[in-house]
């Protein structure tokens, strides 16, 4: 592979290929995925899957390896079949179409380019097969290879282009033919970080401006951050969460996808009324625990910047306060400070009878000691007020989501009701 | 051993074992290898151009060198395509008893070909298992040309296979698949993406099975009965002026053959390269 040049897409130049905005009166979606399951050899590798893909939209199944992303991705291609469930592109049932019936795009994570023909033949082999006329074969690759920037490159094999031009070829010897849905796998795996980050925006905004919906598969979560309009966390072949980026970052409906995607603090608690006891400390929560019953164990989750620390004790407006902790240790990464906190936190000695409420290794090792918390705060805050190792603050949270914590929460119920019933 | 060797090692910064080596390898090939080879050539030309020619241009030595010819170039057609076909079946279905038919295909390289001939003209010949039930219609394949090719076949079976096969076991599936979901067809895709893949295992397969069959004497000189002018190949032909006592003759067609031989020998590193070169 060549070393990365720097010309990016010319978007000036799309051909008459370019799908048109489409009627916004006709909001049948793109793609729809119903209740896909698949087993392989008695193992499950997806449960129960549905989702939709709107005209024009990018989705970005996101989720590690084993999380059964890249089954999807060959299931809608018709590389795959799905034991149960239904396939539907446009409004048509594709479940039992071959691959080569669905018109589907499929950028592989090897790009796999025919090696033995040039660029042009690459982009041109669509229409090839489909036995278009020479004249109209030239004039759709022309425009093609405009789009994606690869004039100077159009004689030469894929051997002789860089992983991004080679990218470039294998996304437009997919719109040649027009597909119903562009699937991305694992687009950037190949690359190294520089050419991703640019390689993906230039993606995004290809995208935008052909206004082919598009799956991406990924394992990064910085990456479906950027290229999704909505992202669907994938946990071992479970859908955990469907959402805009902001909604899923924000606002995670499990453990697994707040942790996934970003870091995230957790502790273990109890719904009290209005608000979140955990242990000793309680936090105001009326608006997050309205879902939830009083007693209910819970999971309260929150990003490592949405805590905020003070010496003086007066926290910033809109934080609200848990607890205190001990400045333990104080790292760098790059843009921001990263320290680590020792919450005063205790957990309350369970009563004669009550199932812990704290995880195993809150209740041996660390029961004294106190629970330790990730905080990061941006370098102007950082340098604004100093904390130094051992300081004492205040912790306060702008932003937490409180999550049911199911695991306890069956062997919970049972005593909750005992108690009240006392 | 290695005492004795040792002080020699470095005489004088100079490393004996390595030229020593190379002149012991070279001695044992020069009777073994080199020296039959030249002999041909230094025998075949010692009486002159003209006489050489004249062995060549016998009605006999003309149509032994036309018949092997052809029927290697057969048996090669029929064992690059059935190689191609059985390497694309093994390769990409998974079935019960697919090894044992994996060792099948690669047998005929462990019989030796005597054998090969003796067990063709047992099932084909006259009297043979099924050439009793062809033999009434008029049909006879043993002693023709027929049953050379079908001998060439029989030997070089493996060959073509054996080339194709690991370059299948290695193709991306990506580059198929990617051709599917493009929207061609199963063909489509062997003839345009498949193909185009394996044309340098196909080359070198063809031309290994070529000189294999080319030289084949042991199954042929069974099953074709090696009459003159009728069923006779030029290994036939060497052997059969040799027992005639017309050396000239037979080293005419030997010189021919082993051209031949070298010259397919410099394709196959050609081709080699030609597979290895993207």
């Amino acid at each position: 592979m060549l070393p990365e040049e720097s010309s990016s897409i010319h978007l000036s130049q799309a051909g008459d290929w370019v799908r048109r905005a489409e009627d916004p009166a006709r909001k049948e979606p793109a793609a729809s995925i119903r209740a896909v399951s698949k087993k392989f050899k008695g193992t499950v590798v997806l449960e129960d899957i549905d989702f939709d893909v709107a005209e024009g939209e990018s989705l970005v199944l996101l989720g590690a390896s084993g999380s059964g992303k890249t089954t999807i991705l060959r299931v809608i291609a018709g590389l795959e079949e799905p034991d149960t469930g239904r396939v539907i592109l446009h409004g048509k049932d594709v479940t039992e179409l071959p691959a080569r019936e669905r018109g589907v795009g499929v950028i592989f994570q090897s790009y796999a380019l025919f090696p033995r023909m040039t660029v042009e033949k690459n982009i041109g082999y669509g229409l090839r097969i489909r036995h278009h006329k020479r004249k109209e074969i030239k004039e759709t690759v022309n425009s093609l290879i405009e789009l994606v920037g690869l004039q100077e490159h159009r004689h030469k094999y894929p051997s002789q282009l860089s992983g991004g031009q080679q990218q470039r070829v294998a996304i437009a010897r997919t719109l040649a033919y027009k597909p119903q849905v562009l699937l991305f796998d694992e687009p950037f795996g190949a690359l190294d970080a520089q050419t991703r980050v640019r390689l993906r925006r230039e993606i995004h905004a290809l995208l935008k401006k052909v206004n082919v919906p598009a799956i991406f598969i990924t394992h990064d979560q910085e990456e479906a951050l950027e290229l999704g309009d909505r992202i669907a966390v994938l946990n071992a072949g479970r859908l955990e969460q469907i959402g805009t980026p902001d909604e899923v970052y924000n606002r995670p409906e499990t453990e697994y996808v707040a942790t996934f995607l970003g870091a995230a603090n957790l502790l273990l608690g109890v719904i009290n009324q209005e608000s979140v006891e955990i242990g000793t400390a309680s936090i105001p929560a009326r608006e997050e625990a309205e879902r939830f019953r009083d007693g209910q164990a819970i999971k309260l989750v929150f990003r490592p910047e949405d805590a905020h620390l003070s010496r003086t004790g007066v926290l910033p407006e809109g934080a609200r306060r848990l607890t205190n902790g001990v400045i333990e240790e104080i790292s760098f990464v790059g843009a921001y400070e990263r320290l680590t906190v020792r919450l005063d936190l205790v957990a309350r000695q369970p009563t004669e009878g009550e199932p812990p409420l704290y995880n195993v290794a809150i209740n041996t090792a660390e029961k004294r000691a106190g629970i330790p918390i990730i905080v990061t705060r941006p370098k102007p805050e950082a340098a604004a007020t100093r904390l130094n190792v051992n300081d004492r603050v205040a912790v306060g949270l702008t932003s937490f989501r409180v999550l049911p914590n199911f695991t306890l929460a069956s062997e919970r119920s049972g005593r909750v009701i005992e108690t009240k019933k006392l | 051993m290695s005492a004795t060797l040792s002080p020699l090692r470095h005489v004088r910064g100079f490393d004996v074992v390595k030229p020593l080596s190379i002149a012991t390898m070279i001695a044992i090939m020069l009777p073994l290898v080199l020296l039959p080879l030249i002999s041909i050539f230094v025998f075949g030309t010692n009486k002159g151009l003209g006489s050489f020619l004249d062995a060549l241009t016998q009605p006999e030595a003309i149509f032994a060198l036309k018949l092997s010819l052809a029927t290697s170039f057969w048996a090669t057609v029929f064992n690059v395509i059935f190689g191609l076909f059985a390497a694309y079946v093994l390769a990409r279905y998974d079935f019960w008893g697919r090894n044992a038919l994996i060792v099948t295909i690669s047998l005929p390289t462990a019989i030796p070909t005597a054998v090969a001939g003796f067990a063709l003209l047992l099932l084909w010949g006259p009297q043979g298992t099924l050439g009793r039930l062809l033999e009434p219609h008029g049909v006879r394949l043993m002693f023709t040309g027929y049953a050379i090719i079908m001998a060439n076949i029989f030997v070089t079976f493996p060959l073509a296979f054996g080339v194709i096969k690991p370059v299948f076991d290695t193709m991306s599936r990506s580059l198929e698949e990617a051709s599917a979901t493009i929207g061609a067809t199963r063909w489509q895709t062997f003839w345009h993406v498949t193909l185009p893949s394996l044309r340098g295992a196909i080359v070198t397969g063809a031309l290994l099975t070529f000189a294999r069959a080319i030289g084949e004497f042991g199954s042929t000189i069974l099953v074709s009965g090696n009459l003159a002018l009728k069923t006779q190949t030029a290994p036939l032909y060497i052997f059969s002026k040799f027992n005639e006592g017309q050396i000239e003759a037979a080293n005419a067609i030997a010189i021919v053959l082993a051209l031949l031989s070298f010259g397919i020998f410099s394709l196959l590193f050609l081709a080699r390269d030609w597979l290895d070169t993207e």
